[in-house]
């Protein structure tokens, strides 16, 4: 496939708890041809960013959703469950990315390791539902994760399903990075060391030139831009509009499948989401 | 304002009520991975003016002694995000989550109602339990539950906190449109009782006979009166379930036809969980192994002893045991009748005080919550004792409580 080139912007807006707001942002986020829209960011998290993707799933049709989750307030188990939830109604759209925001060290690695574990409780192929035998999954593919931290111990199995992703697509900000060197996506600013990531998008402000963007992206120095927005209404429409030339159509399919993002193979035992048998 | 107007809940966790309830021929067991099943029973239960839709919850995943069950409908999607993606495909219907105070700091609490609230248009409740059951603990880093009564002081202090958090939230704005979640609770035993006189404004309970809902509700109205607050403004709501037939005898017959759907295996499954013990490894023909049972439970061994010692000395097989088992209705009301019929039970308890309304817990999804909704909640509407429309944009306005309240913790 085409390589794509990933757009991406974080809105930490306030009023975007407000469902009037929430909803024209999303909607301007998807006309604009955006891949990915990232709820709060480090040190500005003024809402629960996993209550709102959980909004936002049934509102949107091709934006990936991406929760913050803040490491020191949030515990692993409610983690896993949550986006779990999320990536189902969203039918594998949704992505997170942990914060540290002064949480002792460790413990935002600790947290993608523990959700992972979860996650991995449960195969791809878990799920039966044959109404004839009355089977309606396969024990032997729900297991105890037994994860055990500095500052998690999580026994599992989690009560929710491996999502339809595998993992929700990790997303790691370069200017509060985390220890992670298996993450999806990387944002990074011109000058600071990179996060290990499968693909790096560019941090650039509102009026980002698009020939300087088309021709890094060519270069292979970068995989796409994200736009930090503090007028996500009037942004979103004027950056798709300078940036719709670097746009190609995405494959149908998950997010994974739309931005070429396998999970990494260091971050699961297993190649695949969860799988939901068809009922005929 | 309607006379004794009868309130209704809809309580949708998994797929029914009936362990069985996923086999049946009009479940949809796949459903509850995907965003239209939401959709669809969101709207249902808003076409069928239910006040609110509430999903329970637990932080263990089902199972007993480490082996996780093949026939029971299983993991349960967390509620909150469940609950919120269906308030974007609604307008009026009021959304419950189950959420423990054992393992939420009151900051957590705070800002995921705080934002559910907000995004829903003050249409959120919280369903406030402290987590009873033993598995949870290791999944926190922890042995053991705390005890109860200690569960029970730190939810007083947890919710307590936890509405002083969202009075700042409101202050700072955007407002939260309720000022909080409304609060809801199910305790049964007399600290839960107490806990929800204080702070619940609907409460579940389980009521069988009509008798045991006018004991509940009389009680719950005067300890709410005791501490200082109108019994007027707490709805009382006992669960419900219920399989409709044409006539009698075709609600007989399909409510043995839906527990004929279980064999020994599933019911050995669910007679394992009840119990927290794996019993899957014995022979159903063959005796209950009350030692092995006893000496494995993670549960009160007494409780546990009560309800299989006479089976024992009765020399029930382990097979028949759990299928009677099953087949009890866990203390909940089970309506078995037609339309006609259970609009008149509903109407006699809420006249006798027996209630304020009813937490419906359909036999199976979607199919027990269509019939419901297309069956008798015309007939309650015709009776001129379900509203037709909405009063207004809230969950507390749909329930006829004052805009706001402050707890009394």
């Amino acid at each position: 496939m085409t390589r794509p080139f990933i757009l991406s912007a974080s809105v930490a807006e306030p009023a975007f708890a407000v469902p009037g707001h929430a909803r024209a942002v999303l909607q301007a986020a998807e006309a604009a041809g955006f891949d990915l829209l990232m709820l709060g960011r480090s040190g500005e998290r003024p809402f629960d960013a996993q209550v709102l993707v959980a909004w936002a799933a049934p509102m949107t049709s091709t934006l990936g959703v991406v929760a913050t989750v803040p490491a020191s307030k949030a515990h692993p188990f409610h983690v896993a469950r949550a986006l779990s939830a999320v990536d189902f109604l969203a039918a594998g759209r949704t992505g997170w990315s942990v914060v540290p925001e002064g949480a002792p060290e460790g413990m935002a690695e600790d947290m993608v390791g523990a959700a992972r574990a979860l996650w991995d409780g449960w195969g791809s192929d878990t799920l039966i539902l044959d109404k004839t035998s009355g089977r309606y999954l396969d024990a032997s593919k729900v297991k105890a994760s037994n994860y055990k931290g500095a500052f998690f111990k999580v026994a599992g199995p989690v009560n929710a399903m491996r999502p339809p992703l595998g993992h929700p697509l990790l997303v790691v900000d370069g200017d509060d990075p985390i220890a992670i060197d298996d993450a999806d996506i990387a944002l990074v600013s011109d000058g600071t060391a990179a996060p290990q990531a499968t693909k790096r998008l560019i941090k650039v402000g509102a009026d980002a030139d698009a020939a300087m963007l088309a021709e890094r992206f060519e270069a292979r120095e970068i995989d796409g831009a994200h736009f930090t927005l503090n007028d996500a209404l009037t942004q979103l429409p004027q950056i798709g509009a300078r940036l719709a030339s670097l746009l190609a159509p995405r494959p149908a399919g998950d997010l994974r499948a739309r931005l070429g993002l396998p999970i990494p193979s260091t971050a699961s035992n297993q190649p695949g989401g969860a799988v939901i048998p068809e009922i005929a | 304002m309607m006379q004794n107007q009868i309130h209704l809940w809809a309580f949708l966790q998994g797929i029914g009520f009936f362990p069985t309830g996923w086999k049946h021929e009009r479940a949809r067991p796949e459903g509850v991975f995907h965003m239209d099943y939401y959709t669809r029973v969101a709207q249902l239960a808003e076409q069928g003016r239910f006040d609110a839709i509430v999903f329970g919850d637990q932080l263990q995943s089902r199972g007993a002694g480490g082996r996780a069950p093949e026939r029971l409908a299983m993991p349960t999607l967390d509620p909150v995000t469940l609950l919120t993606a269906m308030a974007a495909v609604t307008k009026h219907i009021g959304l419950v989550a189950t959420v423990s105070t054992t393992y939420n700091s009151p900051e957590m609490l705070a800002e995921r109602f705080g934002t559910m609230e907000r995004i829903t248009g003050g249409r959120s409740g919280w369903n406030i339990v402290t987590t009873a059951h033993p598995d949870t603990a290791p999944n926190f880093g922890e042995t053991e539950l705390p005890p109860k009564d200690a569960r029970y002081r730190n939810a007083v202090e947890v919710v307590a906190r936890a509405c002083e958090l969202w009075a700042e939230m409101d202050r700072e704005g955007p407002e939260l449109p309720q000022g909080r979640p409304v609060l809801v609770q199910a305790g049964q035993s007399p600290d839960g009782r107490d806990f929800a006189a204080r702070t619940a404004e609907a409460i579940f309970c389980p009521a069988a006979t009509i008798q045991a809902g006018v004991d509940f509700r009389t009680d719950l109205r005067s300890r709410v009166a005791g501490v200082g607050r109108s019994p007027d403004g707490v709805r009382i709501m006992p669960g419900l379930s219920c399989v409709l037939g044409g006539t009698e005898e075709e609600a007989r017959a399909e409510h043995t036809a839906t527990l004929d759907l279980a064999d020994d295996a599933l019911a050995i499954e669910y007679l394992s969980e009840s119990l927290c013990c794996d019993l899957t490894g014995f022979d159903p023909l063959g005796q209950i192994p009350v030692d092995e049972i006893l000496a494995k439970t993670l549960l009160p061994q007494g409780d546990v002893a009560r309800s299989i010692v006479p089976g024992a000395e009765k020399g029930t097989p382990l097979g028949e045991f759990a299928a009677n088992f099953m087949r009890h209705p866990r203390g909940h009301n089970v309506f078995i009748g037609t339309p006609e019929q259970m609009a008149d039970m509903m109407i006699e308890w809420r006249d006798a005080g027996a209630c304020d309304g009813f937490t419906l817990q359909p036999s199976y999804m979607p199919g027990g919550l269509e019939d419901f909704v297309g069956q008798v909640v015309p007939i309650l509407q015709a009776r001129g004792r379900l509203r037709t429309d909405y009063p207004g944009a809230t969950l507390r306005e749909t329930l006829g409580l004052p805009a706001r309240e402050a707890v009394t913790a």
